[in-house]
């Protein structure tokens, strides 16, 4: 009995998010056929959740519907969702790799874009997520926030449906905690959450959001403005990590950090408390690392050989990294690295033609 | 309407399951428990007999168990190594009467040998040191222990053999209702080292709650549950620095009204004794009545197996009354046997 | 049998066994106290001690030591521990534990923070988040801020640390460790503050704040009982007369306690293993040995030196002194 001939590809993309869509199109704009594999049932990644994205408020949908309808009109890329590796063999011209749903796949290169996942706010367990309901998690709020969302776009209570109008986000949650395991920034935490305090100001003026952080890190270009434009707003920022939230038997939330500007103790009661869960290597890195044999950092986040004059190549040829996967980045970055790895493939290809 | 989740809560704690040792008991006594309520010491053995579980003490006159000196090492008055040797000198003993595992009846003891098990653990100079001086002084053997419990780990751990002993349970007798209860576990327990020792961790420590769940009650959150309840060692046992601790208590007290609970049982003995007592001084200070009664968890497990509340249990010894608890429940006391004669 | 061998000649009139047992003497019966103390020789006053301790008597529970209850917390008592304590902290029978610390009376502080294993084991490096203030129970009510004292002592500025160690501040903490589980860089500000406390006392610098001298009723009080009873709190501690707070329950429980303590199965002054039991002078004495070995006996001799000091600066007895303290502030 003859096994079925494998399909060829010249690139193969692992990760069909915001990144790897950016990769394929960019590749195709040099020429280079490629294969995006996505272990989802669809393209888009977390972006296509993303009403607002920081810091200009455009629409991180349709950023990805855009990028998507163009590689779907693209005779060059094809896709392949719901298929995971599942093993992987070098080869004269690459690599052979076979899938979940038992394919083989004959590529020349490999660019590993699997993104990131949040972190599980249920591990830091005085913050009571998963256990009072009035305490959800930045991608929940953010879901609140959404037109198209399971409440049309309106913050309410989850524990009874009604208006939240005193509103924690409490900052730095799974991101530089030694204790947790986790002790490095996540970078983009302050400014979405900065980013949907304004939104919620913005819709309800009468709101009061107060955002407990440790320190504010809106780092890129317009972040900085963004956050004072949510101080002229009236979101309250009050510098301390929050130590616990408790529940009061209304369902209210009562949050305690230290005001560190004013060196005292404070509390306060909210309706509803965010999380501004930080991020973390997605959920498969481990598995990813074995498979491919490259190496990951202490963090957890695939390390490139070189970061400075290789950032994108792995100890094994012909197989890169790109995105969030060497830790996190906003949209606009992960977008400039879609780039720069379509040129760091094209110059590997071009060297080992044939 | 519960404002939480109870499976969360659940789920918490079961991601962190204390290995228990199921026998083989070292019973070492707690200075403010013997001090305030002596029934919940002497309750201990009748405990382990009735469950029939090897344990031992001692009370030869060499080998006579001492306080673990804690007190004095938080109060600043002993250096950590003759802390250090005093509880390796305790060890020695549970090692040398043949038990696996040593059991305080009290928190910061406990606390403290987990402090010094991990000390000695990471210093090898210093756990050099110690078991030459130990060797030295009075010829005993450093032996750190594997694992480490507290006697409400045994407690807990037999919660369900235990409940079969009982004649009562968490259960108001008029209405079928099961008791409010709020647990109040100890800082010493469950916030020095959760992750290896506090059954449950230290956000939903289960180490009470289980014992409450298992014998029929039923377990109140509140926003302060796991504020410490002031206790403090200097601050408490030192005269002019007792407000703190009032103060403490009654944030408590005013946190946990509103959830109206039955009942609070404690771990700790320090944190029994101001959480009992000084409702007393806040209502003194505040005219604010509180009056709930508080009740450590070997004298929960006692008026539940029906022993006698007065001679056995000793709620004499609780400046809230525990009558009305029992008349919750439905245990028969006899007032007769109260030294306390109500104006 | 030990019970009739207690009353030695020269004491043996009840009105100087009424007076060494007296816990708050009035002016006149200090004085007089002090000058029949004082005359006393050492062994002459550790004998008594001893022998008023174990006079026994047998009743139907078993053997009862009835002086027991009068010798815990007398100026007696108090002048017997220093003067047993003193030939144990003598320059060269010193401890190797006490010799180290002996040591680190005369290193900086900054140098204390490097070698000291409880701060070693407290502070790596502390970003501030106040995470350990937030829920910090002597925060809530006192000027008081672990997170400030973790930074304080971050920057190793001996001048700060000196001032800190002077201060009042230190000895707000409740050593609850509420702190040490939320930090997020794993430190242990009540680690910490356990580690300056004791620098403070080392260096003689607690004297300088109410909060601090404090320390020495904390030294007879919890080291009174440990070298006498091997407990840091006895049962008869807690006297109604200075615990009002407790209410009117539990002074009926503590004047009727011996007899509630037998009815329940302790065994108050007694020989035995349960609560409130009279501690065999074999297990007694081993202890005291640990003690002396883990440099707990020079520690006491500090806090005693330093007291000393003052007192006699403040033209106080030590007995007064020791009375002033526990109820200043």
């Amino acid at each position: 009995m003859s096994q079925a001939a494998a399909e060829k590809h010249t690139v193969m993309v692992v990760g069909g998010g915001v990144t790897g869509l950016g990769i394929a199109l960019a590749l195709d704009g040099l020429g280079i056929e490629t294969l995006i594999l996505e272990k989802g049932p669809s393209l888009g990644g977390k972006v296509k959740d993303y009403d607002k994205i920081f810091p200009d408020f455009v629409s991180g949908r349709d950023i990805v519907n855009e990028l998507i309808a163009r590689v779907e009109r693209v005779p060059r890329i094809s896709c392949r969702t719901g298929t995971v590796m599942a093993g992987l063999k070098e080869t004269d011209t690459g690599y052979a790799v076979s899938t979940n749903d038992h394919q083989r796949l004959e590529v020349g290169a490999i660019v590993l874009a699997s993104g990131f996942e949040v972190f599980d706010a249920r591990l830091q367990e005085e913050y009571g997520y998963g256990i009072y309901p009035n305490v959800i998690n930045g991608p929940e709020l953010e879901s609140y926030l959404d037109p198209h969302g399971p409440t049309g776009g309106r913050l309410l209570r989850p524990f009874d449906g009604k208006p939240a109008r005193r509103v924690a986000i409490i900052f730095c949650v799974g991101s530089r905690s030694k204790r947790l395991g986790n002790p490095y920034c996540s970078r983009i935490c302050c400014s979405y959450s900065t980013k949907q305090a304004i939104e919620i100001m913005e819709r309800d003026p009468g709101a009061g959001v107060t955002c407990f952080y440790m320190d504010i890190r809106t780092y890129g270009r317009g972040f900085e403005e963004m956050y004072q434009y949510a101080q002229n707003l009236g979101v309250k920022y009050i510098r301390g990590r929050v130590s616990e939230c408790s529940v009061l038997p209304e369902g209210d939330i009562q949050v305690r950090a230290e005001n560190t500007l004013l060196g005292k103790p404070v509390q306060g009661v909210f309706d509803l408390v965010s999380l501004s869960v930080g991020m973390m290597p997605c959920a498969d890195a481990a598995c990813l690392a074995d498979l491919l044999g490259i190496e990951r950092g202490k963090d957890g986040f695939f390390s490139g050989v070189d970061q400075y004059r290789a950032p994108h190549d792995t100890r094994r040829e012909g197989i890169f990294l790109a995105g969030s996967v060497t830790g996190l980045k906003p949209i606009h970055d992960c977008l400039n690295e879609a780039l720069s790895v379509a040129g760091r493939v094209a110059a590997y290809l071009n060297n080992h033609a044939g | 309407m519960n404002p939480y989740h109870l499976a969360g809560r659940e789920s918490t704690w079961q991601k962190h399951i204390k290995d228990i040792p199921v026998d083989n008991y070292f019973l070492t006594l707690s200075c403010i428990l013997g001090s305030f309520y002596p029934a919940s010491e002497t309750m201990v053995p009748k405990v382990f007999d009735l469950l029939g579980l090897r344990w031992a003490t001692t009370h030869t006159s060499h080998n006579g168990w001492s306080c673990c000196t804690a007190i004095g090492y938080h109060g600043d008055i002993m250096p950590i190594e003759a802390t250090l040797l005093t509880v390796a000198r305790l060890w020695a003993l549970a090692q040398e009467a043949g038990m696996e595992v040593i059991t305080p009846t009290c928190v910061t003891s406990f606390g403290t040998y987990c402090e010094c098990q991990e000390l000695l653990e990471q210093e090898p100079e210093l756990r050099g040191r110690i078991a030459r001086l130990l060797k030295d002084t009075c010829g005993r053997k450093l032996v750190i222990p594997r694992r480490l419990a507290h006697v409400s780990d045994v407690y807990y751990q037999h919660r369900e053999r235990l409940a079969g002993h009982f004649q009562y349970r968490l259960i108001e007798a008029a209405t079928g209702r099961p008791l409010r209860v709020v647990d109040h576990i100890g800082c010493h327990y469950a916030k020095l080292f959760p992750q290896r020792h506090a059954v449950g961790g230290s956000e939903y420590c289960d180490v009470l709650a289980g014992m409450v769940r298992t014998w029929g009650g039923e377990n109140v959150d509140y926003p302060e549950r796991r504020h410490c309840c002031g206790m403090g060692f200097r601050q408490c046992m030192i005269p002019p620095n007792r407000g703190a601790t009032m103060a403490s208590v009654h944030k408590k007290l005013k946190s946990m009204a509103p959830f109206k609970p039955d009942l609070i049982v404690t771990n700790c003995p320090g944190c029994q004794v101001f959480m009992d007592k000084e409702q007393w001084a806040v209502h003194e200070m505040t005219g604010e009545k509180y009056f709930i009664p508080v009740i450590t968890y070997q004298e929960l497990a006692g008026i539940l197996l029906g022993w006698d509340p007065y001679e056995v249990v000793g709620i004499d010894f609780h400046t809230v009354p525990v009558e009305p608890l029992l008349d919750k429940i439905g245990i028969p006391y006899d007032r007769e046997k109260s030294w306390h004669r109500e104006p | 049998m030990r019970q009739t061998e207690h009353m030695s000649i020269e004491y043996d009139t009840q009105s100087f066994l009424d007076l060494i047992t007296r816990r708050n003497p009035d002016d006149a019966a200090w004085r007089d106290l002090r000058r029949r103390l004082d005359a006393m020789s050492d062994a002459e006053l550790t004998d008594l001690y001893y022998r008023l301790r174990d006079a026994c008597q047998v009743s139907e529970q078993g053997l009862v030591y009835p002086n027991i209850q009068n010798l815990h917390a007398t100026p007696f008592e108090r002048e017997k521990d220093r003067r047993e304590q003193r030939p144990l902290v003598e320059q060269d029978s010193l401890s190797e534990v006490a010799c180290w610390y002996r040591e680190a009376r005369d290193k900086s502080c900054v140098w204390w923070l490097e070698n000291h294993v409880i701060a070693r084991h407290a502070l790596s490096s502390c970003m501030n988040c106040g995470a350990c203030t937030a829920l910090c129970p002597a925060a809530e009510f006192n000027e008081f801020n672990p997170r400030a004292i973790m930074s304080l002592v971050q920057e190793k500025d001996e001048t700060s640390i000196v001032e800190l160690l002077k201060s009042d501040t230190i000895w707000f903490c409740h050593q609850c460790g509420s702190c040490k589980t939320k930090c997020p860089r794993q430190n242990s500000p009540f680690g910490m503050i356990s580690s300056l406390r004791q620098l403070s006392q080392l260096k003689g610098y607690h004297v300088q704040s109410i909060r601090g001298r404090q320390q020495y009723f904390a030294r007879h009080f919890w080291g009174g009982n440990l070298w006498n009873r091997a407990c840091t709190l006895y049962f008869r501690n807690p006297d109604p007369e200075r615990h009002k707070d407790f209410g009117p329950r539990f002074a009926a429980y503590f004047r009727a306690k011996e007899e509630y303590l037998r009815r329940i199965g302790a065994q108050p002054d007694m020989e035995g293993h349960l609560s409130g039991r009279k501690v065999a002078p074999e297990t007694l004495e081993e202890l005291r040995k640990l003690w002396t070995a883990g440099g707990a006996v020079y520690f006491w001799s500090l806090i005693e030196e330093a007291a000393a000091r003052q007192a006699a600066q403040a033209g106080m007895t030590i007995d007064e002194y020791h009375n002033h303290v526990m109820s200043e502030g």
